[in-house]
């Protein structure tokens, strides 16, 4: 009796699981689809001719035609549509326009850039966010709570685009710290094996040590930058969010047992906001994965942002819409990572 | 502490590495955007950056002289004799001369070459298309005499001088048909692969090209001509100017390109760099389209924005170094053109012409591209414009939009640059001065403006062939435009650029392909 009830808790449990499960992946896939079209939509009503952006503003009017068949623009918008899907079903996102090659491989060589520096900048973000954080909520209104404040003020306020360059000014031109814009010296560019397209990663691979330390010295600045963002966001975030839970009553208790202040706030107060800081650092990470255009200008970063942007600029629909993928596609599987780490780590959601 | 510390002491060492940093000695380093470049195949690439890569890809049967672009030297052609209804050439091919692969170039390859241009059908086709080549007579205008005889045939009313100018433009780059064709997928001529790799004759040769980062090219010894100093040409992706400037200040690289009037003056007196103001052959201009409301269609308001244009306020105050003022259609530089500049910033004069025409309260909207030196040059404009009493209100828009709107006859004034396609002076007036009424988006196409008569002498220029009677058919009608047109021409641009001063033998001239890297050393 009981196994069969235990057997079929098992599959009810299972059964919802799984019928989750796929509801995640239609709605993952409803969304996609509709960031789709709804790109798709808004990249034709530019008013920038793409025709005129590949064929040139002196070409003849029979290189006109012929450029605006051959992109497929003298069909009605839905059989572009159409015919964009059956060609994403097969896993081709087009030729890009403006570099006349597969999306794909210009997406498969940007994104490893965007994802380095993100993920460098995400750790950045997270480790000092976290430190600030704790330290202003330690003795909320001190010393250290103001200048946490100050700190994340400016992370916020400052615009990346100045503070790279004057990043760059500083340590690259006055102090030598960074070795500058790009992402390898250029004696490295002959050598580099691309494997994963992670220059950290391919550099150490490679095994020469001297070009591993060449990246990093080209990565912290901009990582520092970009990480600057996440840290303002992280300690603005966490620090309200620790400071809501210093007035609860288990924490009155744990003062009126004589738990130290530090005890209190490491071992009571922070594992209880888990749930915020497991969403401002999905949230952070999917923004960062975006790719940040000024930064990646500044620092001639070869990244997705970059590569959007261009596309954007030139009415590039089907890096447009490839990029656009991809980026959403990061969002929505970093939405579900969070909510599975809530789930995991949140009995009370389940 | 101790993570921190190990941090540091990582940086440091980074540091002491990033520190020494100077370009490879045997490489020449170039900073600049190269996000516009699409493909580096001759017969599609018209854009700056594969342009300004072409001269050091390919050869051409003739090339303008690097010293003295006026004179057209021959290349991969060592001699060429016109036919006697004037209407061929026959060309002689340079003894002994081969591609990167080995391969010795060929009548075959001349033809392979021009054919593919015009039935692919792409961007800069134009050009040589003018000759009457179509897809399908194109083979027949081309014919292997012997082994290293080719003639080039044409229908069109063009005179064999001008037809060697043509040749001269980099569309025209002779490619090496075995390897290309070795190479082709679906009957393409090789347009795909060319895109990223080269087959020519040039002293150098496409290694690498990573799309928004990188152009490796590499030294072809065996290029005709004198060879190559350097081994490597490092061209990288740095769309920000103020990065190119910290690069090359710090050595980093040996160019850097498009620089701003602000990177300029800041670059000036720093030791290790030369700043260089390259004139182009660039024209900024405002253009009406007269058919978008009566007073624009007026000669007297084009007459009073003539004396509204700040000339010299714009090119020595404002954006100083960057311009010159020139009002001609034909750039300073070009064979033919005409420095003389008649007109200067008048408002009482403009006010006095408007007042005599009965033209009041005009006002009309400027489309321009939001990008500098386009709004700063525009902004400049409605300011002088209000003085006269001209109301201008601006339109800032991305440069495809601007273009897509001019193109289609929506909108009322725009303030744009024209550069010129090739080094003859047609490339300007078939813009500025021809409107064939044929369907050719020409500029006076745009503007609404039907010129009969200058249309037809601008195909006369083509058929001249005394070069003394040819300057002076283009000199009346640069003069021509210049009083009586809805274009007001008022600056010629500058390419900032600055180099590091141990660079020798570096040689920019006024079109976008003259960019010559083979007899740089450092």
């Amino acid at each position: 009796m009981a196994n069969s009830a235990t057997q079929a808790g098992l599959a009810r449990q299972f059964w919802r699981g799984g019928s989750r499960l796929i509801t995640s992946l239609l709605s993952l896939l409803v969304t996609l689809l509709g960031l789709l079209a709804f790109t798709f939509m808004l990249s034709h009503q530019s008013p920038v001719d793409p025709v005129l952006q590949v064929a040139g503003d002196r070409a003849s009017e029979s290189t006109y035609q012929q450029v605006r068949h051959d992109l497929g623009l003298d069909q009605p918008l839905p059989v572009q549509f159409w015919r964009y899907l059956e060609h994403l079903a097969r896993g081709d996102l087009g030729m890009s326009h403006i570099t006349a090659q597969p999306v794909t491989s210009d997406l498969a060589r940007a994104f490893p850039a965007t994802l380095e520096l993100a993920t460098c900048a995400m750790i950045f973000g997270a480790v000092f966010g976290i430190t600030l954080a704790l330290l202003a909520a330690w003795k909320p209104g001190g010393l250290l709570d103001n200048l946490a404040r100050l700190i994340s003020l400016l992370g916020y306020s400052v615009p990346v685009f100045w503070l790279g360059l004057l990043g760059l000014l500083l340590f690259y031109a006055v102090l030598h710290w960074s070795a500058g814009p790009g992402r390898l010296d250029d004696i490295w560019i002959y050598t580099l094996e691309p494997k994963t397209g992670l220059v950290l990663v391919d550099s150490w691979l490679s095994g020469d040590r001297e070009m591993f330390r060449n990246a990093i010295a080209h990565l912290w600045l901009p990582v520092a930058v970009l990480g600057m963002l996440s840290m303002a966001a992280i300690t603005r975030l966490l620090r309200a969010a620790l400071l809501e839970e210093n007035g609860k009553e288990y924490v009155t208790l744990a003062r009126a047992k004589g738990a130290s202040r530090t005890r209190i706030l490491l071992c009571h107060i922070f594992p209880n906001v888990r749930g915020t800081l497991i969403t401002v650092l999905g949230l952070s990470y999917a923004t960062l994965l975006e790719g940040s255009v000024l930064t990646e200008t500044v620092f001639a970063w070869p990244g997705v942002g970059r590569y959007l942007t261009t596309a954007l600029f030139a009415s590039d629909v089907p890096a447009i819409l490839g990029s656009t993928l991809l980026i959403g596609g990061c969002f929505v599987l970093l939405n579900a990572l969070v909510d599975a780490l809530t789930w995991l780590t949140d009995p009370r959601t389940r | 502490m101790k993570p921190f510390a190990y941090a540091v002491l990582t940086l440091a060492l980074s540091a002491s590495f990033a520190a020494n940093a100077a370009t490879p000695p045997d490489t020449l380093v170039i900073a600049q955007s190269i996000d516009d470049a699409s493909s580096f195949d001759p017969a599609e690439g018209f854009e700056l950056t594969s342009v300004q890569v072409f001269t050091n890809l390919y050869q051409r049967l003739v090339q303008s002289d690097p010293q003295n672009p006026n004179e057209l030297k021959p290349t991969l052609a060592s001699s060429w004799e016109a036919g006697k209804d004037n209407r061929s050439l026959t060309v002689t091919l340079r003894d002994g001369a081969t591609f990167a692969s080995g391969n010795p170039a060929r009548p075959e390859d001349v033809i392979f070459s021009l054919s593919r241009v015009v039935k692919l059908n792409l961007d800069p086709s134009f050009i040589l298309t003018q000759l009457g080549w179509t897809k399908e007579n194109v083979e027949s205008q081309l014919k292997k005499i012997d082994a290293n005889h080719v003639q080039i045939s044409w229908q069109a009313n063009v005179s064999p001088a001008y037809v060697l100018s043509l040749l001269a433009a980099p569309v025209a780059s002779i490619l090496d048909a075995k390897t290309v064709l070795a190479n082709q997928q679906n009957n393409d001529l090789g347009n795909k692969w060319l895109a990223t790799h080269s087959a020519g004759s040039g002293p150098f040769q496409i290694r690498r090209y990573v799309p928004h980062e990188v152009v490796l090219l590499t030294a072809n010894p065996r290029s005709p001509g004198d060879a190559p100093k350097l081994k490597n040409i490092l061209i990288k992706n740095v769309p920000e100017a103020a990065t190119r400037r910290l690069l090359l200040e710090q050595g980093d690289t040996d160019i850097a390109r498009n620089l701003g009037v602000d990177q300029i003056s800041a670059l000036k007196g720093k030791p290790g760099v030369k700043p260089l103001a390259i004139p182009m052959a660039s024209l900024y201009y405002i253009q009406f389209n007269i058919e978008a409301q009566p007073a624009l269609k007026n000669p007297a308001l084009w007459q009073a924005a003539r004396y509204l244009f700040d000339y010299h306020g714009i090119a020595d105050d404002l954006l100083k170094g960057q311009f010159q003022v020139h009002q001609s259609f034909l750039p300073a530089g070009f064979p033919g053109a005409l420095n003389e500049t008649p007109y200067q910033y008048d408002p009482e004069k403009a006010k006095a012409i408007l007042a005599k025409a009965g033209l009041k309260d005009v006002s009309f909207k400027l489309a321009v591209s939001n990008q500098p030196p386009y709004l700063d040059i525009a902004q400049a404009l409605q300011a002088s414009f209000a003085k006269g009493g001209i109301k201008v209100e601006l339109i800032p828009g991305l440069s495809t939009e601007v273009a897509t709107n001019v193109k289609a006859h929506k909108y009322e004034a725009t303030l744009n640059a024209w550069g010129a396609d090739y080094f003859d002076p047609n490339t300007n007036a078939s813009a500025f001065a021809w409107n064939p009424e044929d369907g050719s988006k020409t500029l006076a196409w745009r503007s609404n403006w039907h010129i009969p008569e200058l249309s037809k002498q601008t195909l006369a220029a083509t058929a001249e062939s005394d070069p003394a009677k040819r300057i002076a058919l283009y000199q009346a009608m640069q003069r021509d435009v210049m009083k009586n047109s809805p274009y007001v021409i008022g600056l010629q641009a500058r390419n900032l650029i600055a180099v590091r001063d141990n660079l020798k033998g570096y040689v920019q001239g006024i079109n976008p392909d003259m960019v010559y890297y083979s007899q740089v050393s450092k």
